[in-house]
């Protein structure tokens, strides 16, 4: 019964929540049934043992007190008769009574063996089938059987009426239930229902945010909502800050050069030439930053990294591009995901090593460690260093240390970018190596 | 020196060709992934510069065609795409080197001359041991499984010693001498670090440890 679950297809709480609890009240109420009806059983049984007992007893007395005489009239006379359908039979050595002669041949064999107990004596053709008490005792060496019964099918049919009462009450206390489930997942959607016009009216741009007049339940869901428009919006705005930029910037380089080029009278050559050629570059350099500007995808943006596996990627392919310089990693993280989107990651890795791979003469070494909530990523490398007096322009934009060596600028302007966009910390200081050591710490949000 | 060129750009090609011929290679241009498969697989190249951005496929698939058939030209890729996943699936991918657009053709020349020197002497080793593979060229490990992982120098030196002789006990000591490390004075506890991380990497039962004597590489041996 309860190996049939819905599939992860069914989609509807209603179905879900009665595939649930549904076999589990029909299960829980068929057992009660049951039960019940044991325990009926039972106690009709006992109560009737009890009265058969009470009648051989008295029975008993009368035979005792006119014995050796026998009166079969007590066995007609007696009051139980009417009242409870009794049956009695009666042997005293060979002499037989029965207070119903029609029933002689159906109480006649038990009558032989004299024995004290109770019986079940099934059913004939009229149907009634009985329960009895038969009593032995001996007096002055003869021995005395008595037999009291009761017609026990009247009193079985009562039962089995009771019952099936009691089946139909059972089983419209379960509609019950049902309809009680539905109610409830009625009354807990209603504020989904709520949810689904608001944003629909949020689409339509008829609000801007979700409001917070629902269940307590449902504050939280509506509270990260919001938070998600607002990422989004943050989202819109910067990369469209961001195209705007672009476009304003490189819409006069473009225009100057096109016309250079459209114009045949202008010889294309020398100062000029160099000319075209380095504001092409600064084209191309202005892109490259923007685009990395506007790939972040920034936190709350749902997606997590795998720290460990990107920084050691990051570590293997240095550690070949930089043929003769040590590429070191050391670990102790627990958790294999952290809640950093990927791409900004494998961005902050890969630029932190590379600048340190650049200015190392052999060794670099990345140490990936995590407190309580906290991931602290630390590269260091054993090349010169860098003087505390210069270092908080590290990364600054447009800050070049070394004209010689490219990109230092940009790849620790990119690191600066994205540790501010994660709320992180980021720390210059003299490592153990000798050089620069650069440590990042990422708090979970 | 014979050069393989696959680039789908005219403009950029042809001005590339120009420069590689008067840098002395002799250079033979492709602009299709479906050429530059067959091309790389017939021909003996020196050396291969590959744009991964190609018409009718990617250059990682080319290369990985490559180097499934065992070529082992020295593969330089080219992409508009700086981005540092890219570089790193470029390079597991078996590339050597990596150059993003636009650079300077004396660069290129540079870096296509380093390549040809790091290979030239080259003999591609591979380690194998127990269904392990250690690529000894490019410091990365094959697992029975199929994936290969990278490795960095460290854990390099101490997975090729163990493999050189599987079956054989390595103590502490022994592997110490492995680990030119950072640290004036490694201790004991380095190796059982570089250990544990291995065997995150490769799988717990393919380094056995046995108490008070040091580590095996594949017991069954």
């Amino acid at each position: 019964m309860f190996s049939i679950r819905p599939s992860k297809v069914t989609r509807s709480l209603r179905t879900t929540l009665l595939w649930w609890l549904l076999p589990s009240a029909i299960v829980f109420m068929g057992v009660a049934w049951l039960i019940h009806g044991f325990l009926l059983e039972q106690m009709s049984r006992d109560f009737v043992h009890e009265r058969l007992h009470q009648e051989a007893e008295f029975l008993e007395r009368q035979v005792r007190q006119t014995y050796p005489d026998f009166d079969a009239a007590l066995l007609a006379d007696s009051y139980f008769h009417e009242v409870f359908h009794h049956t009695f039979a009666l042997r005293i050595g060979d002499r037989v009574a029965f207070s119903h002669p029609s029933r002689q041949d159906k109480f006649q064999p038990w009558l032989q063996n004299p024995q004290t107990n109770f019986l079940t004596i099934e059913g004939d053709e009229t149907g009634a089938s009985f329960l009895a008490f038969r009593k032995a005792f001996e007096m002055a060496g003869e021995p005395i059987v008595i037999i009291v019964a009761e017609d026990y099918s009247l009193l079985a049919d009562s039962q089995q009426e009771l019952h099936l009462w009691t089946a139909v009450v059972s089983a419209a206390l379960l509609l019950f239930l049902v309809l009680l489930i539905l109610l409830a997942v009625h009354i807990a959607l209603r504020p989904v229902k709520q949810l689904q016009r608001e944003l629909g009216d949020l689409r339509a741009g008829a609000r801007d945010r979700l409001s917070l007049y629902v269940p307590n339940e449902f504050e939280g869901l509506i509270f990260e909502l919001n938070r998600l428009l607002d990422t989004l919006d943050t989202r819109l705005e910067r990369s469209r800050q961001g195209m705007a930029n672009l476009s304003h910037s490189i819409k006069t380089p473009i225009a100057a050069l096109t016309q250079i080029l459209a114009d045949r009278d202008t010889p294309v050559e020398g100062p000029l030439r160099e000319q075209m050629v380095s504001r092409l570059v600064d084209l191309d350099s202005q892109l490259e930053a923007e685009m990395h500007r506007s790939s972040f995808a920034g936190p709350q943006a749902g997606k997590t990294a795998a720290p460990e596996t990107q920084v050691r990627e990051i570590v293997w392919m240095l550690g070949r591009l930089y043929e003769n310089k040590q590429f070191h990693m050391e670990t102790d993280l627990e958790q294999p995901r952290w809640p950093v989107e990927e791409h900004d990651f494998s961005e902050l890795i890969g630029n932190l090593v590379d600048n340190a791979g650049k200015w190392a003469k052999s060794e670099v070494l990345v140490r990936l460690t995590q407190s309580q909530n906290e991931l602290v990523l630390e590269v260091e490398d054993d090349g010169p260093g860098v003087e505390p007096s210069a270092r908080a322009g590290l990364g600054s934009r447009g800050l070049r240390l070394d004209e010689q060596t490219e990109g230092h600028g940009l790849g620790l302007a990119i690191v600066r970018d994205i540790v501010e966009r994660y709320n992180g910390h980021l720390v210059f200081s003299d490592g153990r190596l000798g050089g620069l050591l650069v440590r990042i710490n990422l708090t979970k949000t | 020196m014979r050069l393989l060129l696959v680039e789908d750009d005219e403009m950029l090609a042809l001005s590339l060709t120009r420069f590689l011929r008067s840098a002395g290679f002799a250079v033979d241009h492709v602009s299709s992934a479906q050429n530059a498969r067959a091309m790389g697989l017939q021909e003996d190249y020196r050396a291969a510069v590959l744009d991964i951005g190609l018409p009718d496929g990617s250059g990682l698939e080319v290369l990985e065609t490559w180097r499934q058939a065992r070529s082992e030209v020295p593969v330089l890729l080219l992409t508009a795409r700086g981005g540092w996943q890219d570089k790193v699936n470029g390079l597991k991918a078996g590339a050597d080197d990596y150059l993003a657009k636009p650079f300077h053709a004396e660069e290129l020349v540079a870096r296509i001359n380093a390549l040809i020197r790091r290979s030239e002497g080259r003999v591609h080793k591979v380690l194998q041991a127990s269904g392990f593979e250690l690529d000894e060229e490019r410091k990365r490990v094959r697992t029975p499984e199929g994936a290969w992982h990278g490795l960095t120098g460290t854990e390099f030196r101490l997975l090729r010693c163990l493999m050189a002789r599987p079956g054989r006990i390595f103590s502490k000591e022994e592997l110490l001498e492995q680990l030119y490390n950072l640290d004036a004075d490694p201790s004991h506890n380095v190796i059982e670090a570089y250990i544990r991380r291995l065997r995150r990497l490769i799988g717990r039962d393919s380094i056995t440890t046995l108490r008070g004597q040091g580590y095996v590489f594949d017991t069954s041996q």
